[in-house]
């Protein structure tokens, strides 16, 4: 009895262990994530040979945290951090956002508990919602010169260093257009919106039935389409926000908003042709970038921090992806249908409230050295393969959508301008964009809820 | 004498754990409240006192509304489905088939996988597997991801959970149709009764102690559903997923808006205590002693 007994255990413990096993299998066998810190990254050459930098030997010995919500980086930012402590000997410890936490939450609550990062990498959203109550003002530092126009000024203070350029638009695989069309193709020709339907009809044409990816996640749509609407006011910042106001407060009729209605006409464009048309609720973003990389689409609608998935769907570095504008109408001179939106998006803020002098110093000089050491500019650009923001870095990124929006930023073919919408903006609007772009909604109900979200805010 | 010792027994073996429930249950829990009449934004230093106002915005909130009103029809799918599925399944597996061991472990093992995992993993048998079964067979009902309608994805969202609770569940019934005396059940087929007259007379009334544990436990993890709502739906298509626990992180971390997303908080705090407390009074009535 008492053996049966034991048999049976034995038995449905190892059934267990077998499913366990089984079950854990298959979640380790999707595809790996884009984002994974973990993942091996090839090596690029760092020259250490010139080092012109002048280091406060004072602060060696000082350790200073380093929140980074940019899980891309993280192993390029650890390596930056271990080359300073070899300069500096200053310990930067980089701590990373964990998925699914957001940036903004993990930062207060580390406050909350005491103890915060002595350097967060943060949105500008996150950072003048911080900046009074929490951070060290860096007006006046040194590199603040090098980043002239890509600063943000609290009530004319700065409060934080703009960490990279992130630029957006429809990216375009130029190979798999010159081959379909059957002829070389010049992405600056195309500067208005019927040129750019042109192009998509005779590539349907040519067999590729829906040339254009279009990611239906709530940040896709949410920030990065809609907010067309504000950057391209007059593209600037200062416009965009000028715009947010009299929407606000009432002043400007949305129906009759002309940027609106041309936003939502290239929206119905790139809706039209999407690949996805048949269920655009279940595109699947990994999916997109392989379409793009084989050819079975030639546009996506999407930034540069897209490069790793589509590098991960095989494209090279070599390989000629760029961007063109999001074309808001037919008029040739308007600015919006040709240049690309780029701005500074993830920003540094130091925590000038419980960091001791030291620290503060100390992540101080950290800044600096990211703009103004040899090594640390080679390392932003090439080991963290950022497009920075500083005008005395002589380093180019590499890959080809950086490599454009730096092309695009230094010939003036990009406007820098950024709306600071508050932090649910993307989630709610984002709802309602994909409502219209699954169909279930038209441009009256999109055009209400926009108003009535702004009519919400205080 | 006597209770001298039961203090020092109840300071032996209590203390500890009332330490920790206080502590991290209801010290939190009474400054959660004391927030949610203040204006604390999650990180100012001072926090004034507001009265009701965040209550008012929880009135003004339409969507928390639709969202509760989301949440209740889930509970009633979840409760009803996890319930009878599990009491049918360790039926069954009590009644000394092949292999019921094998069966009881297999049910449970679902109940083993964190529920974000399993998000991502039915995540990707509705929006890929079931999209290239439909791709490849022509049938309707797979031709576009369960997710991305939002009648279907609320049915995915039930399924699920139901696949993850009911493993739970099965494994109290079993222990429940395990303690049921045969002596009882003996006498009753003497008497005549069988099939349907002894599961409503006999068998139901015996289990009722399990049927309690079980409601109490489905009630409240389904009202307090978040992690596969979070990595299945996360509230997609538009919005139209978003459970009550959802709406409320959504609503304090990303709209910010702290001491209405704890008022919120509050409320269904209140909603769901009520509810389960008057499950629990109401089916404890009902239990009997054989």
């Amino acid at each position: 009895m008492r053996r049966k007994f034991m048999k049976k255990v034995t038995a449905s413990g190892l059934v267990m262990v077998l499913m366990m096993t089984m079950l854990t299998g298959c979640r380790f066998g999707f595809a790996s994530d884009p984002d994974d810190p973990n993942e091996e990254e090839k090596e690029v050459p760092i020259d250490t040979s010139v080092d012109t930098f002048e280091y406060d030997t004072s602060l060696s010995g000082t350790n200073i945290t380093l929140l980074n919500s940019k899980a891309e980086i993280q192993v390029a930012l650890e390596a930056m951090g271990a080359e300073y402590e070899k300069k500096s000997g200053v310990h930067v410890e980089v701590m990373p956002v964990t998925d699914g936490d957001s940036p903004y939450t993990k930062v207060v609550s580390l406050y909350n508990s005491g103890t915060p990062p002595t350097a967060s990498i943060l949105d500008t959203t996150d950072v003048i919602a911080l900046a009074e109550e929490k951070a060290a003002d860096l007006t006046g530092e040194p590199w603040t010169e090098e980043a002239e126009g890509y600063l943000t000024e609290i009530d004319g203070k700065i409060y934080s260093f703009p960490l990279c350029i992130e630029g957006r638009g429809i990216i375009y695989n130029k190979a798999v257009i010159e081959e379909a069309l059957g002829e070389e193709f010049h992405p600056e020709s195309v500067t208005t919106q019927s040129a750019f339907t042109d192009i998509l009809d005779r590539l349907v044409e040519a067999g590729i039935e829906k040339p254009v990816s279009v990611a239906k996640e709530d940040w896709s749509l949410g920030a990065h389409h809609l907010q067309y609407i504000y950057e391209t006011y007059e593209g600037t910042s200062e416009g965009a926000q000028e715009i947010i106001e009299d929407i606000k407060a009432g002043k400007v009729d949305l129906d009759s908003y002309k940027r609106l209605s041309e936003f939502l006409d290239m929206f119905d464009i790139l809706k039209k042709y999407n690949v996805a048309k048949g269920d655009p609720l279940g595109a699947d973003y990994d999916e997109m970038a392989i379409d793009l990389a084989d050819g079975k689409t030639a546009f996506w609608f999407n930034g540069n921090w897209a490069w790793p998935n589509l590098s991960e769907a095989g494209a090279e570095e070599a390989d000629e992806y760029g961007f063109l504008p999001y074309f808001m109408n037919d008029d040739k001179s308007d600015f919006a249908n040709e240049q690309i939106q780029a701005s500074p998006s993830k920003q540094v803020m130091l925590d000038g409230q419980i960091a001791s002098d030291k620290e503060q110093a100390a992540a101080k000089e950290f800044l600096n050295w990211i703009v103004y050491s040899e090594i640390g500019q080679q390392m932003l650009v090439k080991t963290c393969n950022i497009i920075p923001p500083f005008k005395n870095n002589p380093y180019e990124p590499s890959d080809p959508l950086s490599a454009d929006i730096y092309k695009k930023v230094h010939e003036e073919k990009a406007f820098n301008a950024s709306a600071i919408v508050p932090n649910d903006h993307w989630a709610v609007l984002g709802a309602s964009m994909q409502k219209y772009l699954a169909g279930r909604s038209d441009r009256n109900e999109l055009t209400e809820d926009i108003q009535k979200y702004w009519d919400e805010q205080e | 004498m006597k209770s001298k010792n039961n203090g020092k027994d109840f300071c032996m073996f209590a203390l500890p754990g009332m330490f920790c429930f206080f502590a991290v249950v209801i010290v939190p829990f009474v400054y959660g409240v004391y927030l949610t009449l203040t204006d604390w934004n999650g990180v100012a230093k001072v926090k004034n006192f507001i009265g009701l106002k965040n209550f008012s915005g929880v009135m003004k909130d339409g969507q928390f509304w639709t969202s509760l009103l989301l949440t209740f029809k889930y509970v009633i799918f979840v409760v009803l489905i996890v319930n009878v599925l599990a009491f049918a399944i360790a039926y069954l597996l009590t009644r000394g088939i092949k292999g019921q061991n094998f069966f009881r472990a297999g049910f449970f093992t679902p109940n083993l996988i964190g529920g974000i995992v399993l998000g991502y993993i039915w995540q990707f048998v509705f929006s890929r597997v079931f999209v290239s079964i439909g791709e490849s067979t022509g049938w309707k009902l797979f031709e576009v991801s369960w997710l991305s309608d939002p009648t279907n994805a609320f049915i995915a969202l039930v399924v699920v959970s139901v696949w993850q609770l009911s493993g739970y569940m099965i494994l109290i019934y079993v222990a429940g149709f395990m303690g049921l005396s045969e002596d009882v059940m003996e006498a009753a087929s003497i008497d005549g009764a069988s099939g349907f007259v002894k599961l409503k007379s006999i068998i139901m009334p015996l289990m009722m102690s399990s049927i309690t544990i079980c409601l109490f436990l489905t009630l409240s993890r389904a009202f307090m559903v978040y992690d596969v709502n979070l990595s299945l739906t996360a509230g997609a298509p538009y919005g139209t997923t978003e459970m009550a626990a959802m709406h409320v992180y959504e609503k304090a971390f990303t709209s910010r808006q702290f001491g209405v997303g704890q008022a919120e908080a509050f409320i269904l705090f209140i909603i769901v205590a009520v509810i389960s407390g008057l499950q629990v009074y109401f089916t404890k009535k009902q239990e009997v002693e054989a």
